[in-house]
């Protein structure tokens, strides 16, 4: 760990005094921290602290009424959704959104779509160079499922998988865009105990990729097993930055969450 | 198995025209097909953009008008020829299409709904009053016949052919774009536009392709309907033609290319065998519709193959 920290490698992302608000809400309020490349980052915080907020200003779903989001050095804040994603940072929901009338295998393949150019025309004439492109797509889409185990589910509809399983189809459309970054948003919720443990194994190897990644998560016991920094909201503020152990010893952080009575 | 079905489908619907074709002498059935086909077109359009991408257009028969009437007001006013009018008529609904899109596609919800409402309106009252143009409520009539260069296509028989010969690369052309990425984030879009647009997808972008697409084939069909009829009028083109071509599509079953023929080729016909009831006619009609809604919501394609799969069920069932 202590090797790790000396290296300081380059960051991934940095968010610079970000702020938002909702109304009279202030979700977040100059928030500032980086992730290094490499590393498990996690978000945590009592509900209601901003955490989805910062997932949100960082995927561009709204833009940040004050402050900077940089991604590997340059300005994304003015970048539509889909635009990040080209760049290469990808996310997942909270509550799992799947294109769920559609096969394990087609989500996926949606999840290649800012790697493969085939438009409107070359769809109707079909080039050869086009045929060329989606067969490769459906390996490399198959070979993401390979990755979280669900290669046999690749023709069934999505929405009939287990909610476990549909979690991991949507890291792997995640995934599919070839990110340097992965926000991941409360990846064990409804998961049993085997299943987060998995996921904690998955994640791990996700990261080997070389893909960073930035999780908000509920589960202590999993954050604090994998994450290499952890950054700590309170009330659209951060309140609490270092690694798992400076956390758990870190006295603001459990009052925030004593206060909250969790 | 999805391609053998495909070739068993192009197969049927081009051996029953061909039959049709070959072995019936009656002008009668030869338009009633001529029509069918003509309504499959806007129906097999609007199916692309209601049943994959999820958007609904209100005033799909707009655009239907507008390849009509451009395709007539250049052919009698200033003499084109079909080969000429066609590209314009073409272009006429794609670009009004685009322009209608662009803004309220940009948006998430139904707003391409009550903007195509409007520009149906619109385009209904512009052919109604510009008189000088486009002839009034009275109509313009004097469109030629189709003719491609030295080639004369009257009506009847010959149209028939060219119009499903159309339809049918119409339908191999939305099948490619079904199967292929661009079909594939349409599909995503429907079922959700913040997962599609956060895997990458440009949402904005995509749904106006395929509304400009529907806008496009719809003009193709009134140019095809321009020529058939040789007589265009604001009526053809109102708002209760917009609603038939999503009922056709409704009907036949959204994201189901094969059930935008059923769809069409059930609301065309209707009303030809609706006619021994007179004055209730148009009571019978509702009531069928509704009928069908509710024994089939999911349109006639599926309820058909539900019929299908249950029936066989049945079978085997009571064998064992």
């Amino acid at each position: 760990m202590n090797a790790q920290e000396e290296e300081k490698p380059a960051p991934v992302l940095e968010l610079d005094r970000v702020s938002k608000s909702f109304g009279g809400v202030r979700a977040a309020q100059e928030v500032s921290f980086s992730v290094a490349s490499g590393h498990i980052h996690a978000l945590i915080g009592p509900n209601g602290a901003g955490k989805t907020t910062l997932f949100n200003l960082i995927t561009g779903i709204y833009p940040a009424d004050d402050g900077s989001v940089l991604f590997e050095g340059r300005d994304v804040g003015r970048l539509e959704v889909y635009e990040r994603v080209a760049a290469g940072i990808a996310r997942t929901f909270q509550n799992v959104e799947l294109f769920t009338g559609m096969s394990v295998l087609e989500n996926v393949m949606v999840g290649l779509h800012v790697r493969t150019r085939c438009g409107f025309f070359g769809a109707l004439a079909k080039w050869p160079w086009v045929r060329r492109e989606e067969e490769q797509a459906r390996g490399t889409a198959l070979d993401w499922l390979k990755f979280v185990g669900l290669e046999k589910m690749a023709e069934s509809q999505a929405g009939d998988l287990p909610f476990g399983w549909q979690r991991l189809v949507e890291i792997a459309r995640a995934l599919a865009s070839r990110p340097r970054l992965l926000l991941l948003d409360e990846p064990a919720a409804g998961l049993n105990a085997r299943e987060t443990r998995d996921l904690g194994v998955l994640l791990r190897q996700i990261r080997t990729r070389g893909v960073t990644l930035l999780l908000v998560e509920h589960d202590m016991s999993l954050t604090m097993e994998i994450s290499d920094r952890i950054v700590v909201l309170d009330q659209g503020r951060k309140i609490a930055e270092g690694t798992p152990r400076e956390i758990q010893a870190d006295e603001k952080v459990l009052a925030a969450y004593l206060g909250q009575g969790e | 198995m999805r391609v053998l079905a495909n070739v068993i489908g192009y197969l049927l619907v081009g051996s029953a025209i061909l039959a049709v074709g070959l072995w019936v002498d009656n002008y009668y059935y030869f338009q009633l097909l001529t029509f069918i086909g003509i309504n499959t077109l806007l129906a097999v359009g609007l199916n692309m953009l209601m049943g994959y991408a999820g958007q609904i257009s209100l005033g799909h028969a707009a655009f239907y008008g507008l390849g009509a009437y451009t395709t007539g007001i250049l052919g009698v006013h200033l003499g084109w020829p079909p080969l000429v009018t066609l590209p314009c008529a073409l272009l006429v609904s794609g670009l009004v299409a685009w322009l209608v899109g662009r803004p309220t596609l940009k948006l998430h919800g139904y707003y391409l709904g009550m903007g195509t409402l409007g520009v149906g309106m619109i385009v209904h009252v512009l052919f109604r009053e510009w008189s000088s143009l486009t002839g009034g409520p009275s109509g313009l009539p004097g469109i030629p016949t189709l003719s491609l260069g030295p080639l004369e296509i009257p009506g009847g028989r010959p149209y028939m052919f060219v119009v499903w010969g159309v339809v049918l690369v119409s339908f191999a052309m939305c099948q490619r774009l079904v199967h292929s990425r661009v079909g594939r984030a349409l599909r995503a879009i429907h079922f959700s536009e913040q997962a599609a647009a956060a895997v990458g997808v440009d949402t904005a972008r995509a749904k106006l392709q395929v509304f400009v697409f529907a806008g496009v084939l719809a003009g193709l069909a009134g140019f095809l309907y321009a020529h058939m009829v040789t007589f265009v009028s604001p009526s053809s083109f109102g708002f209760l033609v917009s609603v038939r071509i999503v009922a056709m599509v409704v009907i036949g079953g959204m994201a189901s290319i094969w059930g935008s023929l059923f769809g069409a080729s059930l609301l065309t016909m209707l009303p030809e065998w609706l006619h021994v009831f007179s004055e209730y006619e148009v009571l019978v009609y509702g009531l069928i519709l509704v009928v069908v809604m509710i024994f089939f919501p999911q349109g006639l394609t599926r309820g058909m193959l539900d019929l299908y799969e249950r029936a066989r069920r049945g079978k085997t069932g009571s064998g064992s």
